[in-house]
C-alpha cells in the first residue's frame, strides 16, 4: 500500500505530541495533568516508531511490535504513578507537585 | 645418690659448696614472697601468708636455716678430708712400693733376682698407675661452660672453652675444714651478737635523725641472707680449678664484703667504709683482669694444670712425675720465623721469650731443662702437640697483674686502707670475712698460682708482704679502738703469709693462714664478746679489769693472744716458725735481701707487745670507766662457746709430735702435699737452709717474743713504766703511727683529690660546654619549629581553607537550583535535551559538511 502523504507530516505530529506532552509536564502543578503530558510524550514516540516502520523498507514489523511494548509500558507506568499520586495525596491531601519540595537543597 | 659420692668423693665438696647456696635461695625467695604478700596482709589469707614468711617482727628462721646448711657443709668437707687424706697414703704407700723395688734392683746383690724384680716393678707400676686415674677421677671434674669460636667456624670440638670444675687437693680440702668449721661457729656467735636485730623498730643509737636516733626494722634475717652468700662464694673460690670462676667468685665475696661492711648502712661511716673497700678492691682486680687477658691470650686456658703444664718446663709426663721439672725456659729468637710461623728459638737464662709447652701430655717429652743454646721450633699459634712462646715480660705483667688483685683482696701494701675501715661492719663479719678467710683469698691465690709467678714477681710478693706486716704491727700498737688493733694485726699476718709465699715458703704460707685463720676469729669473736657485753664500747681506754666480769672472753682470747704471738705448742707458734725460717732460708742464701728476715723477725716481737697492751687494757687493772664497768656482762653461751671451741683450735690445731718440734706440725705436713713442683724444683737451696736453721730462729724469735711481752707488761699490767709518758717521749712517732702513716692523706692528696679536681672540671665541661651546646640547640629547634608552626598555619592550612571555602561557597550558589519542584526538573531536562540535540546537529552538520 502506497500513499502520497509521505513521512514528515507523521514525524510532525510526532513531534507536536511530544513537544505538547513536554511542555504539559513542565507546565501542570497538577499531578494527574503530568502524568497525562507524559502519555503525549509517550505517544509521540509511538507515532514515530510507527511511521519509521511504515516508509522504511528496511523495517518489517519491529516498529509496530515497539509501539505495542510502549502501550503496554505506558498502561504499568500509569499504575505505578497513580499509585504513587496516591501515596502523595495520602501525605499531602493533596496532588498539586509543588508541596512536594522535600528534595529542595 | 650415696653410691655416687662413693665413686665420685669429690662431689662431696660440690656439695658443701652448694648448701649455703641453698639456704641463700630458700631465704631469699621466703623474703621476696614476704614482700608479695605484705600489701595484702588485712585479707584473711593473706595473713597466714604474711606470717608464714616472716611476719611483722624479724624471726630466727632464716639464722637456722643458714646454720644447719653450714654445718651440713662443714660435716661434708670433714667427711670429705678424711677420704681425701685416706686415699692420698694410699696412692703414696703405692709410690713408694714402687720405688722400693727400683731401689732393690740397682743394689749390685740383687743382679742374679734382676728378671724376677723387673717384672714386679712393672706390675706395681701398673696398679700404681691405675690407682692414679682412680684418684685422679675422683677428685676432679670439670666440664665445658662457654665455648668461644673464632669467626665461622663452628666445630663443636675446636674454639677455646670457659670451663666450671673443681680439683681437690690437700690445701683446698684443708681450706673447706678451715672455712666451714669457722662459718659454722660464727654463725652460731651471730645467733647471739645479733640478737637486738629481732625487734620489730631497732633504734640505731649512732644515726641521729631530726627526733632523735633512727628506728628502723630488725635486719636479723638479711644478715644470714648475706653470710649464706658469703659462705657459697668463698667456698667456691677454693673449690673450682680454673683462674676465671676463682675470678667470678672473687666479686661475689667482694660483693657480700660490700653488703655486710655497709650493713648499717645509714651510718655515714659504715657506708663510706663499704665503698672505700669496693673501690680499692676495684684497683686490685683492674690488676686481675689484666693478668686473667694475658693468660688467655697466649695459654688459652684457664685451667691451673693446663697453665702450669704450658709455661713451666714439663714435670709431669704421659709417663708419670719429674721431680726436676718445672722450671721456666726462656729463650731468645734466632732468624725470622719460616712462612708457616714457625720461629727457631734457642734457649738462653737471659732470653726475652718464655717456651709454652705443648699442652697435650703425650707429645711433652720429660728430662733435664734444656741447656743453653739448646734449639726449640716454635709455632706461633700452637696447636696441642707444639711448642709455643710469649715475651718474658708479659708473663712478668701478667704474674704482677694476678698479684695485684691478690693485694688488694689481701689488704697488702699499698692497698691495705680498706681493711681498717672495714670494721664498721658487725663483728661477726669481721671474723669471718675480714680476719679468717675472704682476705686470705689472696694469699690463697698467690699460692695457687705460684707456679705462674717468675722470680721478679716473687721477689715483689716478697718485699710487700715484709712491708706490709711491718707498716700494720705498727699501727697496731698505738690504735685505742679493741677492733682497729685486730684489723691492723690481720693486714700485718696477712703480710707473713705473702712474705712466706714470696721467699719460697710456699708450705708456710697457707699453713700460717689455716692458723691465722682460727686464732684471728677466736680474737675477733672475743673482741664481739666484749664490744656487746660493753653495750658496744669499743674503746680500749674506757675498758680495764673485764676479766672479772667476762672470765670465758678473758681467757679464751688469752689463748688466741698466744697463738699469735707464737707462745710453743700453739698453732701460730709452728706457723710463725715456719715462716720465718723459711724468710732466714732466702736471705741466707740471698744476702742482699736480708731486710725480708730482719722485718718479721722484729714484727714478731711488735705483735707481742701490741696484742698483750690490747689484752692488758681491756682485761687487767682498774676499770677506766665504772659506767662501762658496772654494767658489762659475760654473754650468752651462744657466744661463749663458738669461743672455747675456736681456743681450742687456736691451741691445738696444728699441733705435732713431739710438740717441741716447730718443724713437727701435722698440718705443715699435710699441706706440703699439695706443693707445686715448681716450688722444689726452684727454691731447692733455700729450703735445705731453712730446715738447717729452723731452730736457731726459733730461738731468736722467742727472746723478741718475751721482750715484746715483758714490754707489755710494764706498760700496762705493773704500770712500772709509764704509758702517758712514753708516749709524750716518742710524740712524734706517735702521732705519725696514730695517723696510720697518713697513708688515707696521702691517697687523699695524689688520687682522691686529683680525682675529684677532674671530676669537678669534667662537671664544668658538662655543666657550660656541653650543655652549652645542648641549650643552644634546643633554642634554635625551638625557633625553627615556631616559624615552622606559623608556615604551617598561615601557608599549608590555608590553602586547605581556601580550597573548603571555595567548595563550600560553590555549593551554597549551587543549592539553589535544586528547587524540589518537579516542573522545574523537567525543565532542566527539556532544555538539556535540546541543548544536546542542538550540538548533536551541529556536529553532524559539522562532519556531513564536505
Amino acid at each position: 500500500m502506497t500513499d502520497s502523504i509521505g513521512l514528515t507530516p507523521y514525524l510532525l505530529i510526532g513531534a507536536l505530541l511530544f513537544v505538547c506532552g513536554a511542555v504539559c509536564m513542565a507546565t501542570k502543578r497538577n499531578a494527574i495533568g503530568i502524568l497525562m503530558g507524559v502519555e503525549l510524550v509517550l505517544n509521540g514516540a509511538t507515532v514515530n516508531f510507527v511511521a519509521f516502520a511504515h516508509y522504511n523498507p528496511a523495517f518489517e514489523i519491529e516498529g509496530q511490535i515497539f509501539a505495542l511494548f510502549v502501550i503496554v509500558l505506558a498502561a504499568a507506568e500509569a499504575a505505578v504513578a497513580l499509585a504513587i499520586v496516591l501515596n502523595f495525596y495520602n501525605n499531602h491531601t493533596t496532588v498539586d507537585v509543588d508541596t512536594a519540595e522535600e528534595l529542595k537543597g | 645418690m650415696p653410691e655416687f659420692l662413693q665413686s665420685n668423693p669429690g662431689y662431696l665438696f660440690v656439695v658443701a659448696t652448694f648448701l649455703p647456696l641453698a639456704s641463700f635461695l630458700l631465704v631469699l625467695l621466703s623474703f621476696g614472697m614476704w614482700c608479695v604478700f605484705r600489701p595484702y596482709r588485712d585479707t584473711e589469707y593473706g595473713a597466714v601468708l604474711y606470717h608464714l614468711f616472716g611476719g611483722d617482727a624479724p624471726g630466727r628462721t632464716p639464722a637456722y636455716f643458714a646454720v644447719v646448711a653450714i654445718f651440713l657443709a662443714f660435716l661434708c668437707s670433714i667427711v670429705g678430708f678424711g677420704l681425701y687424706t685416706a686415699g692420698f697414703y694410699h696412692v703414696e704407700k703405692k709410690e713408694k712400693e714402687v720405688k722400693d723395688i727400683r731401689a732393690s734392683l740397682a743394689r749390685p746383690e740383687n743382679a742374679d733376682k734382676k728378671k724376677e724384680l723387673e717384672e714386679q716393678e712393672k706390675k706395681a707400676e701398673e696398679s700404681l698407675a691405675e690407682v692414679k686415674t682412680a684418684w685422679e677421677n675422683a677428685w676432679t671434674a670439670h666440664f665445658d661452660w662457654i665455648r668461644i669460636y673464632a669467626p665461622g667456624q663452628n666445630d663443636p670440638d675446636r674454639g677455646t672453652v670457659l670451663q666450671l670444675g673443681f680439683r681437690i687437693d690437700n690445701l683446698n680440702a684443708l681450706m673447706f675444714v678451715m672455712v666451714t668449721l669457722i662459718a659454722t661457729l660464727i654463725h652460731v656467735f651471730s645467733m647471739g651478737y645479733m640478737a637486738d636485730e629481732l625487734a620489730p623498730t631497732y633504734a640505731d643509737h649512732q644515726v641521729h635523725t631530726e627526733d632523735g636516733h633512727l628506728h628502723r626494722r630488725g635486719r636479723f634475717g638479711r644478715f644470714f641472707l648475706y653470710l649464706s652468700l658469703f659462705c657459697f662464694s668463698m667456698l667456691n673460690l677454693i673449690l673450682t680449678d680454673n683462674l676465671f670462676q676463682i675470678f667470678i667468685s672473687w666479686e661475689l665475696v667482694g660483693i657480700c664484703s660490700y653488703l655486710l661492711i655497709g650493713f648499717y648502712y645509714e651510718r655515714q661511716s659504715a657506708s663510706n667504709a663499704a665503698n672505700k673497700a669496693f673501690i680499692v678492691n676495684r684497683v686490685g682486680d683492674a690488676g686481675f683482669i689484666v693478668g686473667l687477658i694475658i693468660i688467655w691470650t697466649f695459654v688459652g686456658s684457664f685451667n691451673f694444670e693446663d697453665i702450669f703444664r704450658q709455661v713451666r718446663w714439663p714435670s709431669r709426663t704421659a709417663e708419670g712425675e719429674l721431680r726436676s721439672g718445672a722450671k721456666l725456659v726462656r729463650a731468645t729468637a734466632e732468624g725470622a720465623p719460616t712462612a708457616d710461623g714457625k720461629q727457631t728459638l734457642v734457649a738462653d737464662p737471659d732470653g726475652d721469650q718464655v717456651i709454652l709447652y705443648p699442652s697435650d701430655l703425650v707429645h711433652t717429652k720429660a728430662g733435664a731443662a734444656p741447656k743453653p743454646g739448646t734449639r726449640i721450633e716454635a709455632a706461633a699459634s700452637p696447636k696441642p702437640d707444639e711448642h709455643g712462646s710469649m715475651p718474658y715480660w708479659v708473663l712478668v705483667v701478667a704474674g704482677l697483674g694476678v698479684f695485684l688483685g691478690c693485694v688488694g683482696k689481701s689488704a697488702q701494701f699499698p692497698l691495705q686502707v680498706w681493711l681498717p675501715d672495714a670494721m664498721e661492719g658487725p663483728t661477726p663479719v669481721s671474723a669471718l670475712i675480714h680476719a679468717a678467710t675472704m682476705v686470705a683469698a689472696g694469699v690463697y691465690l698467690v699460692a695457687r698460682v705460684f707456679p705462674l709467678f717468675t722470680p721478679e714477681v716473687l721477689i715483689i710478693i716478697a718485699y710487700v708482704g715484709a712491708i706490709t706486716l711491718f707498716i700494720g704491727a705498727s699501727i697496731a700498737v698505738v690504735m685505742t679502738d679493741i677492733k682497729k688493733v685486730l684489723a691492723y694485726s690481720t693486714v700485718s699476718q696477712l703480710g707473713y703469709m705473702m712474705l712466706a709465699l714470696g721467699v719460697g715458703g710456699w708450705t708456710a704460707g697457707p699453713f700460717h693462714l689455716l692458723t691465722h685463720a682460727f686464732f684471728k676469729a677466736l680474737l675477733f669473736l672475743g673482741s664481739g664478746s666484749v664490744i656487746y657485753g660493753c653495750h658496744h664500747e669499743q674503746d680500749m681506754t674506757k675498758m680495764g679489769g673485764l676479766w672479772r666480769k667476762m672470765p670465758i672472753t678473758a681467757f679464751t682470747m688469752l689463748a688466741g693472744i698466744l697463738a699469735i704471738a707464737g707462745v710453743p705448742t700453739f698453732s701460730g707458734w709452728y706457723s710463725k716458725d715456719a715462716i720465718l725460717a723459711e724468710a732466714i732460708g732466702f736471705a741466707g742464701v740471698h744476702h742482699e735481701h736480708m731486710l725480708l728476715f730482719l722485718l718479721p723477725l722484729v714484727t714478731a716481737g711488735i705483735t707481742t707487745f701490741y696484742m698483750f697492751r690490747m689484752w692488758f687494757m681491756t682485761f687487767t687493772g682498774e676499770p677506766r670507766d665504772l659506767h662501762v664497768y658496772d654494767h658489762a656482762h659475760e654473754s650468752p653461751w651462744t657466744m661463749t662457746l663458738p669461743l672455747m671451741a675456736l681456743a681450742l683450735m687456736a691451741w691445738l690445731f696444728a699441733l705435732g709430735w713431739y710438740p717441741w718440734d716447730a718443724s713437727a706440725s701435722w698440718l705443715e705436713h699435710e699441706i706440703e702435699h699439695a706443693q707445686p713442683i715448681a716450688v722444689s724444683a726452684n727454691f731447692d737451696l733455700e729450703h735445705k737452709f731453712a730446715v738447717s736453721y729452723h731452730e736457731v730462729t726459733g730461738l731468736i724469735v722467742l727472746v723478741l717474743v718475751s721482750l715484746g711481752f715483758t714490754f707489755a707488761v710494764l706498760l700496762y699490767y705493773w704500770r712500772t713504766l709509764s704509758a702517758a709518758e712514753t708516749k709524750e717521749q716518742f710524740g712524734r712517732l706517735h702521732t705519725f703511727l696514730s695517723n696510720k702513716w697518713y697513708f688515707d692523706e696521702l691517697y687523699s692528696a695524689v688520687v682522691v683529690r686529683p680525682a675529684l679536681v677532674v671530676a669537678h672540671w669534667c662537671k664544668n665541661v658538662d655543666l657550660y660546654a656541653i650543655d652549652g651546646v645542648l641549650h643552644a640547640v634546643a633554642y634554635a629547634t625551638k625557633w625553627v619549629s615556631w616559624l615552622e608552626g606559623r608556615f604551617d598555619n598561615g601557608v599549608v592550612d590555608g590553602l586547605i581553607n581556601l580550597l573548603g571555602n571555595v567548595t563550600f561557597r560553590t555549593g551554597v550558589r549551587l543549592r539553589g537550583l535544586q528547587t524540589g519542584y518537579l516542573r522545574s526538573y523537567v525543565l532542566f531536562l527539556v532544555l538539556a535535551l535540546i541543548g544536546i540535540v542542538v550540538a548533536l546537529s551541529y556536529v553532524v552538520m559539522a562532519t556531513a559538511a564536505p
